[in-house]
């Protein structure tokens, strides 16, 4: 009961009007930068990251928390109307919430993924409230052997889980690994990497890497191959649930959520998993399996539900052990970097009340973004008449504002351009830029982990594996390397879905004849 | 929300697109690109001098490295057998667009796009930067727009340089005035 008078005082902190007002922008950009495709909330958060220097802490947690959850609402409203969705996570809802918007039911497929996120968010916001600390307090034991090993686990699971395969992601950490070794090493003050270019010694900044990756090399590709043109499917009633709609959704909404917390608040998550486990459950469970493929609102409420529950999951890991297990929580945790917080058991006891603020704004943020969202679905879908040129070429506006800001000199642009043609033949070949991210700003932090443990040890490796928690993260390392080649189910299901879409997309080439 | 529902045609490039003819291809060139990168690595790691630490700094890019290496190698075995069966299309032509009816291929300037486009682009940014202090946020992002709306195949319209425009003076208001990131001014102050 603890939690509560904490929780309580953080909600007095949360809602003074300055605090409201950042986390009314956090989800109003959080929601745009969803419904807009190509643009995400971990480009997003990484774009405001300057902001940082302006703002006191807990504004700017605020908003990029809003950010965050705003994505996730607004990434659905883009897959329902649009069947290109804004982030992959809403993928599922692509599936079935587009096949309704067809059929002219998109307006129950937008309430039911905006309800079902709201039920999800606020149950997992509830959730993170009680397992937070308690983490939080189990984590305090944790040394840097225990760090390491965590890091590993999450390294092995975001690759494996984020892509198309093992391979594939594990070619995406390395390269965002190696993207974070250059620069001056801390404890010896040697260069790496930086090949006599005085302005690679303070490495390359996490808002260049960001901004290149998913930003320039998204517009160069639709630069590379055409914009073509998209159909946003018309959205004429008002977003609201039929009785029989709200009967087939909630017992789904609860089911995604089962699913999504507990999935994205493994040191291991992504929002991805949980949300292709919902629909297959759902797919499972339902009487009417046929409509399944046709629009089937339980197909869009499970995994909409399960999206959003995995999103406040991962802040679990992200805020108790100072570990992203996603692109954009690797940019918030960047975020707090600069303002000199490092993520961890330490942050509870130390900085308490910005915490609780934050978990209290949450709170705040999902009525703020079900008001947003319900009532005003029709104006969001108007975002998405904007031609798809001005979106790519105001982010590459962006883009090159993000640069300025974090350097701004030629060298800047030259590597944000190197580094953005990288993420281009990434996007060609098919390999997944997210754990790049993850990779580049846990890769540090990982290292400085090992050499602590190995200072501790002066040199033992057997440090690294000395504990009953080590050793059974270790054993999930090998598993999450070992099992993926030798039961290929998340592959199998992938495969189906790809061909699910290119099924899609031969049905309409013959409409189109 | 302006077209109407029941002609869902033209489908468009979706954001990520499953496995393209060019996948192989591409992914080839970044496992070329791992090694290469694998190499210059462990060359850099090697020059680091040692310190009496428990692990030195060359330690973790030398395993980065050869992970580098490793999983480069295994990438070119991966997609070298998937090239093997058939040798893939050029790389950089949209499958679709032939099929996709004249009259709503987007307008393309002429042979601009594909990678003369990108080329384009590269070097429209390098100069942005090169420009940026002289002429002012404002108008150098005005150009960046203007230039890469028409290489997205925007229409030939003013409207393009008012949507640059009003974009760039947004963002100069906001970033500019009220977070206070005080960005480059030309001589006319914005």
């Amino acid at each position: 009961m603890d939690q509560l008078g904490l929780l309580l005082e953080g909600f007095a902190g949360a809602l003074t009007p300055e605090h409201l007002l950042w986390a009314f922008i956090g989800v109003t950009i959080g929601t745009a930068v969803g419904v807009l495709p190509g643009i995400g909330p971990a480009l997003t958060v990484a774009l405001l990251l300057p902001i940082t220097f302006r703002l006191e802490p807990a504004s700017a947690l605020i908003m990029f928390a809003g950010i965050y959850y705003g994505g996730m609402y607004g990434g659905s409203t883009t897959s329902i109307l649009l069947n290109t969705p804004g982030e992959s996570a809403s993928m599922i809802a692509a599936l079935e919430g587009n096949k309704m918007a067809r059929a002219g039911r998109g307006a129950a497929a937008l309430a039911t993924a905006a309800i079902g996120s709201f039920v999800a968010g606020s149950i997992g916001t509830v959730a993170l409230t009680f397992l937070a600390p308690v983490v939080a307090d189990f984590a305090v034991s944790f040394g840097p052997p225990e760090y390491v090993a965590l890091m590993a686990v999450a390294f092995v699971t975001v690759s494996a889980l984020l892509g198309p395969n093992l391979l594939k992601g594990l070619a995406s950490l390395l390269v965002g690994i190696s993207i974070g070794l250059v620069g001056i090493d801390t404890q010896t003050g040697q260069p790496r990497l930086s090949f006599g270019v005085a302005s690679l010694l303070d490495g390359i900044d996490v808002v260049i890497v960001v901004v290149a990756l998913f930003a320039l090399s998204e517009a160069f590709g639709h630069v590379l191959s055409g914009t073509g043109h998209s159909t946003v499917q018309p959205l004429r009633e008002r977003a609201v649930l039929s009785r029989d709609d709200l009967r087939r959704s909630w017992p789904a909404w609860l089911r995604g959520t089962a699913l999504g917390f507990p999935i994205g608040s493994l040191p291991a998550g992504g929002a991805e998993v949980p949300t292709f486990l919902s629909y297959s459950l759902e797919r499972r469970l339902s009487k009417r399996r046929h409509e399944f493929g046709h629009g089937a609102i339980e197909g869009v409420a499970g995994p909409e539900a399960a999206n959003n529950a995995a999103a406040a999951g991962v802040l679990v890991p992200l805020l108790t052990i100072g570990l992203p297990t996603s692109a954009t929580a690797a940019v918030i945790l960047t975020g707090f970097q600069s303002y000199g917080l490092q993520p961890g058991p330490q942050l509870f006891s130390e900085s308490g009340p910005l915490v609780w603020t934050l978990i209290a704004s949450l709170y705040v943020g999902n009525v703020m973004l079900l008001v947003l969202n319900l009532p005003l679905a029709k104006v969001w879908a108007r975002l998405l008449t904007i031609p798809a040129y001005g979106i790519y070429a105001g982010v590459l506006v962006f883009a090159a504002l993000g640069a300025f800001a974090a350097g701004g000199t030629t060298v800047d642009l030259v590597v944000l351009c190197a580094i953005g043609l990288l993420g281009l033949l990434m996007r060609q070949a098919d390999i997944p830029v997210a754990p790049a991210v993850v990779g580049l700003i846990l890769g540090p932090l990982a290292e400085q982990q090992l050499r602590r443990a190995l200072t501790l040890s002066e040199g033992d490796p057997s440090i690294l594996v000395s504990g009953p928690i080590t050793i059974v993260l270790w054993i999930a390392v090998l598993m999450a390397l070992l099992i993926p080649p030798l039961l290929p189910i998340a592959r199998r299901r992938r495969a189906a879905l790809a061909k699910g879409s290119r099924e899609d997309s031969a049905e309409e080439e013959v409409g189109s004849r | 929300m302006t077209t109407p529902a029941p002609e869902p045609a033209d489908h468009g490039v979706p954001d990520r697109p499953g496995p393209a003819p060019s996948t192989p291809r591409a992914t080839a060139i970044f496992a070329g690109l791992m090694v290469v990168g694998a190499v210059v690595m462990i060359i850099d790691a090697s020059r680091l001098r040692d310190t009496s630490a428990a692990i030195g700094p060359n330690v973790v890019p030398m395993v980065v490295g050869v992970l580098l290496g490793v999983v480069g190698a295994g990438l070119l075995v991966q997609s070298r057998s998937a090239l093997r069966p058939s040798s893939p299309p050029p790389s950089h032509d949209d499958p679709a667009a032939a099929d996709r009816p004249a009259a709503e291929v987007p307008a393309l300037d002429g042979p601009a796009g594909g990678w003369r486009g990108v080329l384009i682009l590269v070097v429209t940014l390098l100069a942005f930067s090169v420009l940026l202090p002289v002429v002012g946020f404002v108008v150098s992002s005005t150009a960046l727009f203007v230039v890469a709306a028409l290489l997205l195949g925007a229409p030939r319209r003013w409207t393009v340089v008012a949507y640059g425009w009003a974009l760039a003076a947004l963002v100069f208001l906001v970033f500019d005035r009220l977070i206070g990131l005080s960005l480059p001014t030309g001589p006319w102050g914005f």
